[in-house]
C-alpha cells in the first residue's frame, strides 16, 4: 500500500470513529445519566422503550428531530439565536481530532495537542453567550453572562492543572534532571497527547501513570472540568431552581438537542483528556503491541492491539463519566460568587503553587527516580491538605471576618418565652 | 384580581466613567420551577444582587373561607384539606378544634390521642417535603426523592385510616371518623422504626455536613428574633431565630395537655438553622408518635353529635401548631347550620411577609435558598 492510500484510510477510519463515537457516546451517556442517577435515587429511571429502557435515547433523538422549530418572540429569529447551537457544537466535534483512543485511532497526533484542545474548549463560551443574548429573555441573559464568567474563570485552573504532567514528561526524558541538564541529549517534554501517553507507559515502568505523580492535577482538572461542562455542582448557567433553564430557556427541538449533545460531548472530551494525561491513556493489561504483532503478524497484531487499546481507553473514560454522574446525584449547587471565589482564591493559587513546587523539585540534583519520588510525595501532601483543608478554607471568608451567623451565635440565649394561656381561659373568653 | 406590579421604576445607575447601567426587573413566577407553586416575585436586580422584591400572591385563590361559610360545619372539614395541602390533618384538626371550642365540646381522650398521632405524622410528612424541596432549590436532586419515598409510608398509613392518601377528611367534630383498622398500629410502629433508623440518618448523611449545603445556607436569610416577632412569624422559622414559642408547649391543646413537647430551637436565625429545626422536629415528632402509641387510651373515638351542628351564637379563635406555624381558625356562629364568618390565619401567609425585607442585598441565587427555607405552601397563602 502506498503512503497516500494509508493516510486516506487512516483519515476515513478516524473520522468515522470520532463522529460515530461522539454521537453514540453522547446519546448513550444521556441514558446512563438518567438510569444511574435513578438507581442512586431509589427509583427505576427509563423503562418503557427496549429492555430496561435502553432505547430511550434513540427515541428521544427522534422526538427532538420531529419537534416544531419554535422561534417565537421579536428578536429571537435573529441570526445570533440560530447560530449559537452550531457554534457551541462545532468545537466539540473538532476537539475529537486530538483524542488518542489508541495509537492508530488518533485523528492527528498533533505536536501541540494540549494547546489545540484548550483553545477549542474556550470557544464554547461564545456559543453559550450568543444563546443567552439572542434569546431575548432575561433568564437566558443572566444564564449566558454567568456561564461566560464561569467558563473563563475555570479555563485557567483547567489549563494550569495540565502543566504538571507536561513538566513531568520533560523529567522522564533521559538526562533531563539535576542542576545542569545536558541540553543536547535532553528532551524538553511534550504537549502532544500521544507523547504524554507514551511517557506514562515507558517499558521500565508501564504502571507509572501520572495520577500517581500528580494527583492534585487530576483532582483540579476534574473539578474544573465539571465547571467547564456546566455539570453539577457548577451548573449555574442552567440553574433550574433560579433561572428556569438558563441560556437554554428559549430553545427547543433540534437546536436544544445540539446544546444537549454538545454538553455530553464535552463531558466525554474532558474524561478522555483526563484519561490520556493522568490515567495512562490506552495502557492496560494486554495493550502491548510487540506481543500481538509477534503472535498474529503485523496487520492482525496491530488490529487486535488497537482494539484492546481502545477498550482500555473507553473503560477509563467511562469510569470518569460515572464520576460525573455520581457528583451530580450527590451535591447541591454553588452560588455564583462562591463559584468565582473557589476558582480564583483556591484553585488557581493552588495550581500555580503546584507548578512552582514541581518545577523547583525537578531542579534538585537527585537523579530521575529521586526527583519523581520527591515531586510525587509533595503533590500527594498538597492533595491531602487540599481535601481536608477545603472545608476550613471554604467556610472562612477571604477577608477574615466571621460570617454573620457565627457572630450572631455568640452569647445569644433563647430570648422570649410566650406566656401560656390555658385552654380553659381561652374557652372562657369566647 | 387587579394586575399588581411593583411601584418602582428601574433606576439608572451612572458609573464612574459615565457608563450608564440600568436595574433589571425580573418576573420570577408565577410559572417557575422553584417558587413552590404560583407565587410571583417581582425582583428588581442590580446585576445579580436583589435591590427590591415584591411578592404578588393570589394566583391560587379558591375562596376557601367563603366556601366554609356556605357549607355546614361538618362539610367544611373537607375543604380545610386543600388549604395547606401538605398538612391536611393539621388543618382539619384546627378547624375541628375551633368548632368544638365553639360548641363547648370535649372529644374523648382516645380521639385526642389519635389526633395527636396523626398530627405528628403529618408534621413529619410536611417537613420531609420542606427539606426535600429545599435540597432541590439548592440544586441537589437526590434528597427530594428520598424524602418523598419516606413520605409515601405516611401516605399509606393515612390511606388505611381515612381512605384517602392526600385529602384525608378523617377528623370529625367531636372525634375522628374510624378507629384504627386491623394491623394499623403495627404498620405505624414499623414505619416509625424504619424512619428513625434508616431514613433520617440517610437524609442527614446526604445533606447535613455537606460543604456546599453549608456554604449555601449558613448566614443566608438571617432573621433577628425581634424582627421575627414584629412580623408575626411563627413555627420553625421563629424557633430557628432563637425564640422558644410552640403552641403545643406554650398553649397546649387536646392531648398535648398531657404530652410534654420538647421545643426545638436554634439561635442562628439563618436558613441553615431553619433546616436544622425542621430536622430536629422530625426526631421529636417520632418520639411524640411513640408516646401517643404507648399511651393510646381505650374508649370511644367520638362523642355523639347531631347530624346538623348548630353551635350557639358566639365567636371563637382556635390555633394549633401546624408544621409551618400558628394555624388559626376564627369562627363566628349566628346559631345556624353555617358559620357566619370563617377566617383562616395561615402561617405561610404571615411568614411570607418578611420576604422583601429579607431578600434585599442578597444574590439572586439566594432568593430560592431563602424562599425554600421559609417553606410556604401557596394553597394556604392564597387560600
Amino acid at each position: 500500500m502506498t503512503d497516500t492510500a494509508q493516510i486516506i484510510i487512516h483519515f476515513v477510519v478516524t473520522l468515522l470513529f470520532a463522529l460515530l463515537f461522539l454521537l453514540t457516546a453522547a446519546t448513550l451517556l444521556s441514558y446512563l445519566d438518567r438510569k444511574i442517577m435513578a438507581w442512586m435515587q431509589d427509583r427505576q429511571g427509563p423503562l418503557h422503550y427496549g429492555p430496561q429502557g435502553l432505547l430511550q435515547a434513540p427515541f428521544d433523538v427522534i422526538k427532538l428531530l420531529l419537534k416544531e422549530d419554535v422561534r417565537g418572540g421579536v428578536a429571537k429569529d435573529s441570526i445570533v439565536f440560530r447560530l449559537a447551537p452550531v457554534i457551541f457544537f462545532a468545537p466539540v466535534i473538532t476537539a475529537y481530532v486530538v483524542l488518542p483512543f489508541s495509537p492508530y485511532v488518533t485523528g492527528s497526533a498533533l505536536a501541540t495537542g494540549i494547546v489545540y484542545y484548550v483553545a477549542l474548549s474556550s470557544l464554547d463560551v461564545i456559543g453559550v453567550f450568543m444563546a443567552g443574548w439572542g434569546s431575548n429573555n432575561k433568564y437566558s441573559l443572566i444564564g449566558g453572562l454567568r456561564s461566560t464568567a464561569q467558563m473563563i474563570s475555570y479555563e485557567l485552573p483547567l489549563v494550569l492543572a495540565l502543566v504538571g504532567p507536561v513538566m513531568l514528561t520533560s523529567a522522564l526524558a533521559p538526562g533531563c534532571t539535576g542542576a545542569h541538564p545536558d541540553l543536547n541529549t535532553c528532551g524538553i517534554g511534550s504537549i502532544s497527547f500521544t507523547q504524554i501517553v507514551a511517557a506514562q507507559m515507558r517499558p521500565e515502568a508501564p504502571w507509572l501513570w501520572f495520577v500517581l505523580l500528580q494527583p492534585l492535577g487530576l483532582l483540579i482538572y476534574f473539578i474544573a472540568g465539571l465547571a467547564e461542562t456546566n455539570r453539577a455542582p457548577f451548573d449555574l448557567p442552567e440553574a433550574e431552581s433560579e433561572l428556569v433553564a438558563g441560556y437554554l430557556t428559549e430553545y427547543s427541538g433540534m437546536r436544544w438537542a445540539m446544546f444537549f449533545l454538545g454538553e455530553y460531548g464535552n463531558m466525554t472530551i474532558v474524561s478522555a483528556i483526563t484519561t490520556a494525561v493522568f490515567l495512562g491513556g490506552w495502557s492496560g493489561p494486554g495493550a502491548a503491541v510487540g506481543f500481538w504483532t509477534g503472535l498474529l503478524g503485523p496487520f492482525g497484531g496491530q488490529l487486535v492491539f488497537n482494539i484492546i487499546a481502545i477498550f482500555w481507553f473507553i473503560a477509563k473514560m467511562t469510569a470518569l463519566l460515572l464520576g460525573f454522574i455520581w457528583v451530580r446525584a450527590t451535591v447541591p449547587r454553588l452560588r455564583a460568587d462562591q463559584l468565582m471565589q473557589f476558582a480564583w482564591l483556591i484553585l488557581i493559587p493552588l495550581t500555580l503553587f503546584n507548578i512552582v513546587l514541581t518545577g523547583a523539585l525537578l531542579l534538585l540534583p537527585l537523579g530521575q527516580t529521586g526527583v519523581l519520588v520527591a515531586s510525587a510525595a509533595a503533590n500527594w501532601l498538597v492533595t491531602l491538605l487540599f481535601i481536608f483543608g477545603l472545608r476550613r478554607v471554604a467556610s472562612v471568608s477571604p477577608f477574615g471576618r466571621l460570617p454573620r451567623w457565627k457572630r450572631a451565635e455568640r452569647g445569644r440565649k433563647v430570648v422570649v418565652t410566650a406566656p401560656g394561656r390555658s385552654p380553659a381561659e381561652l374557652a372562657g373568653s369566647r | 384580581m387587579a394586575e399588581q406590579t411593583t411601584s418602582e421604576v428601574p433606576r439608572y445607575i451612572t458609573g464612574p466613567e459615565g457608563l450608564r447601567s440600568e436595574e433589571m426587573i425580573l418576573n420570577m413566577g408565577p410559572q417557575h420551577p422553584s417558587t413552590h407553586g404560583v407565587l410571583r416575585l417581582v425582583l428588581t436586580l442590580d446585576g445579580e444582587t436583589v435591590v427590591n422584591c415584591t411578592p404578588v400572591i393570589g394566583y391560587l385563590h379558591r375562596g376557601i373561607e367563603k366556601i366554609l361559610e356556605n357549607r355546614s360545619y361538618m362539610a367544611g372539614i373537607r375543604y380545610m384539606d386543600n388549604s395547606d395541602y401538605l398538612s391536611p390533618m393539621l388543618n382539619e384538626t384546627a378547624y375541628v378544634g375551633a368548632v368544638e371550642q365553639l360548641m363547648g365540646l370535649e372529644p374523648p381522650r382516645r380521639a385526642q390521642y389519635i389526633r395527636l398521632l396523626t398530627n405528628e405524622l403529618q408534621r413529619i410528612a410536611s417537613h420531609l417535603v420542606a427539606i426535600g424541596t429545599y435540597g432541590l432549590d439548592l440544586g441537589a436532586f437526590t434528597p427530594v426523592l428520598y424524602a418523598f419515598r419516606d413520605r409515601e409510608g405516611i401516605m399509606d398509613l393515612f390511606e388505611a385510616l381515612g381512605g384517602s392518601r392526600f385529602n384525608v377528611n378523617y377528623l370529625r367534630v367531636g372525634g375522628v371518623l374510624h378507629d384504627f383498622p386491623k394491623g394499623w398500629l403495627d404498620q405505624c410502629h414499623k414505619w416509625l422504626d424504619q424512619f428513625e433508623q434508616h431514613s433520617l440518618p440517610e437524609l442527614e448523611a446526604l445533606i447535613t455536613g455537606n460543604e456546599i449545603f453549608d456554604a449555601r445556607t449558613q448566614g443566608v436569610g438571617y432573621i433577628d428574633p425581634k424582627q421575627a416577632i414584629a412580623h408575626g412569624i411563627t413555627g420553625p422559622i421563629l424557633r430557628a431565630s432563637g425564640v422558644s414559642f410552640d403552641l403545643r408547649a406554650d398553649r397546649p391543646y387536646m392531648a398535648y395537655r398531657e404530652v410534654a413537647v420538647n421545643v426545638q430551637t436554634r439561635p442562628e436565625g439563618d436558613a441553615f438553622a431553619r433546616y436544622r429545626v425542621r430536622m430536629n422536629e422530625m426526631y421529636e415528632s417520632v418520639r411524640l408518635c411513640r408516646v401517643a402509641l404507648d399511651k393510646m387510651p381505650g374508649g370511644p373515638i367520638a362523642t355523639r353529635t347531631p347530624i346538623a351542628l348548630r353551635p350557639p351564637r358566639g365567636e371563637t379563635y382556635f390555633a394549633l401548631e401546624s408544621s409551618k406555624g400558628e394555624q388559626g381558625i376564627y369562627l363566628i356562629s349566628d346559631g345556624s347550620e353555617y358559620p357566619y364568618r370563617a377566617k383562616i390565619r395561615g402561617p405561610s401567609f404571615v411568614n411570607l411577609q418578611i420576604m422583601p425585607e429579607l431578600l434585599r442585598g442578597h444574590k439572586m441565587a439566594d432568593v430560592v435558598a431563602i424562599l425554600g427555607s421559609i417553606d410556604i405552601v401557596l394553597g394556604e397563602v392564597d387560600r
